[in-house]
């Protein structure tokens, strides 16, 4: 072995943030038949199946086709999935085998320690929205109406669930943890707040109730930016997605910052 | 707020380090440590003793519950000091996703090396550590010795000033053990300071300068080899280690009574 010396070197924290984020999207891109092609997979199996198959026994919701109405929300649903999946199981597995350590350890703030985590679930994220976007319009029809809206939907609930992600990869005990939070929370939720229904057509009360259902709003803001058509206003949907967001973006930034399940 | 701030200061110096557990159990207990900038370092312990947490707490692994660390002056949680630590741990913790050499370029990214630097410094160490035929080959497939070599690698990656050894050769065969220490003799000629725990007396003995005894979560005696078989009128370390090693044992259980 030939000895090699020590140097004075700089830290350079945003160098470290975006060589984290840039291990993060490596994961996503080295895993892309687990991490994009199954839930692409899924999400257009759900547009034929429901879509394309029943569509015509359907009658039309808001004015729109059943095989288009229901675009937004499946887009939305595997957006949602996706990160908060990518970014469970990479905290988690981190945590598990103990390379966590190697980012703890480095000089880097705990801020930016968090956003290197959350562009891996970003990019899964929305590389899955824009493929389902370019295969599913052409295929079903639908609209692109508001995009910029869209943009600022997406970008929201990819934020929102991939912060949910770090937070149940923190908390989780066993993968066990972060399946059930997704089957059992997050699913249920997503497909009461309207993904193949408008909650409109439900009726007191079951109308009312589905107001309370936070994944309600993202899905309807995610329509809105693709059909132009919501069940409440989008400003009021945009705007109760961004709390969301920024409630779960503050508890993952507070799992950072403390050290709190992380470090013991 | 620097600890222990002088002209020269220290390579660390750890000032009332207290680390209680969730669990209640008292790993750490008003701890005070400095370790000269330059010296090859060793800390000894029995399992349990409360190393592997004084490690965790200098590279910010542990959340103290009181006390101060600082790293050549600098406050142990800054970025410059962290920036000056290189760690090997004691369990072998590779990111299961990158190869050999990802590792290593990940490594010096996280630590803020540029991409051309890092990576020209992961292909020399690649050299160094003779892993140039697992170079392009993820780390859950290397063998154990490997697996040890790389992660020796990873803690020299970006130069650090202070490299902190957990008990590097555990389960090492006898060959690679040689070439391992020869390695770190060398970087500690050159100027590195070394921490090292290990459970081998006979090497602690052979490379450290100074030898420091933790027991009960405290440094329970401290000095050459030498000058501790001579305090302790015995003819080995061994026979030091296992009359401090009680001591400090029966400290620590008359301190858990008392809280």
């Amino acid at each position: 072995m030939t000895a090699l010396p020590p140097t004075q070197v700089e830290p350079h924290p945003w160098r470290g943030l975006a060589w984290l984020s840039r291990r993060e999207c490596h994961r996503v891109l080295k895993l892309w038949k687990q991490t994009i092609l199954a839930p692409v997979i899924a999400a257009l199996l759900f547009m034929v199946v429901f879509g394309l198959s029943l569509g015509n026994s359907i009658s039309e919701i808001n004015g729109f086709k059943y095989q288009v109405y229901i675009v937004p929300g499946l887009i939305a649903m595997a957006m949602a999935q996706a990160a908060y999946s990518n970014n469970s199981s990479t905290i988690f597995q981190a945590r598990n085998d103990r390379y966590l350590d190697d980012i703890l350890s480095a000089p880097m703030s705990a801020w930016q320690m968090h956003i290197g985590y959350l562009a891996g679930g970003g990019l899964r994220s929305l590389m899955i929205g824009v493929l389902l976007t370019a295969l599913a319009l052409p295929i079903t029809g639908a609209p692109l109406e508001h995009p910029l809206e869209l943009l600022a939907a997406v970008l929201l609930l990819s934020t929102a669930f991939g912060a949910l992600g770090i937070i149940v990869g923190v908390y989780a005990q066993s993968w066990d943890n972060q399946s059930f939070i997704n089957n059992i929370v997050i699913l249920p939720l997503i497909f009461l707040g309207g993904v193949f229904y408008s909650v409109s057509r439900l009726g007191t009360p079951w109308e009312q109730i589905s107001h309370f259902n936070p994944l309600f709003y993202v899905v309807d803001a995610t329509r809105y930016g693709f059909l132009g058509a919501s069940d409440v206003n989008p400003v009021i949907s945009l705007s109760i997605v961004a709390v969301i967001t920024i409630g779960l973006v503050s508890w993952s930034q507070y799992l950072f910052s403390t050290g709190h399940r992380l470090k013991p | 707020m620097d600890v222990l701030a002088s002209q020269t200061p220290a390579a660390l110096g750890v000032k009332g380090l207290t680390k209680r557990y969730g669990d209640g159990t008292l790993a750490l207990h008003d701890l005070d440590l400095e370790v000269p900038a330059g010296s090859f370092f060793g800390l000894l312990g029995p399992n349990g003793a409360g190393k592997t947490t004084l490690i965790g707490a200098i590279c910010n692994l542990v959340r103290p519950t009181a006390g101060e660390i600082s790293v050549f002056g600098h406050e142990g949680s800054s970025m410059h000091a962290r920036r000056m630590i290189g760690i090997a741990e004691q369990e072998p913790n590779l990111d299961k996703f990158l190869t050999v050499f990802e590792t290593l370029l990940y490594h010096g990214g996280y630590y803020g090396m540029a991409k051309g630097e890092a990576s020209e410094r992961a292909e020399q160490m690649i050299d160094a550590f003779d892993l140039r035929a697992k170079r392009d080959v993820e780390a859950p497939k290397l063998s154990g010795g490997m697996r040890r070599r790389l992660l020796l690698a990873r803690a020299l990656l970006h130069r650090p000033n202070l490299v902190i050894l957990d008990e590097p050769t555990a389960g090492v065969d006898l060959e690679l053990r040689h070439e391992l220490w020869s390695y770190i003799r060398k970087l500690h000629e050159q100027g590195t300071t070394i921490l090292l725990t290990t459970h081998y007396l006979e090497e602690a003995e052979a490379l450290c300068d100074e030898i420091a005894l933790i027991s009960g979560g405290r440094i329970v005696a401290r000095d050459t080899a030498t000058g501790l078989k001579d305090s302790h009128g015995v003819g080995t370390l061994e026979e030091v280690y296992l009359k401090t090693v009680s001591s400090g044992r029966i400290a620590l259980a008359e301190e858990a009574a008392r809280t």
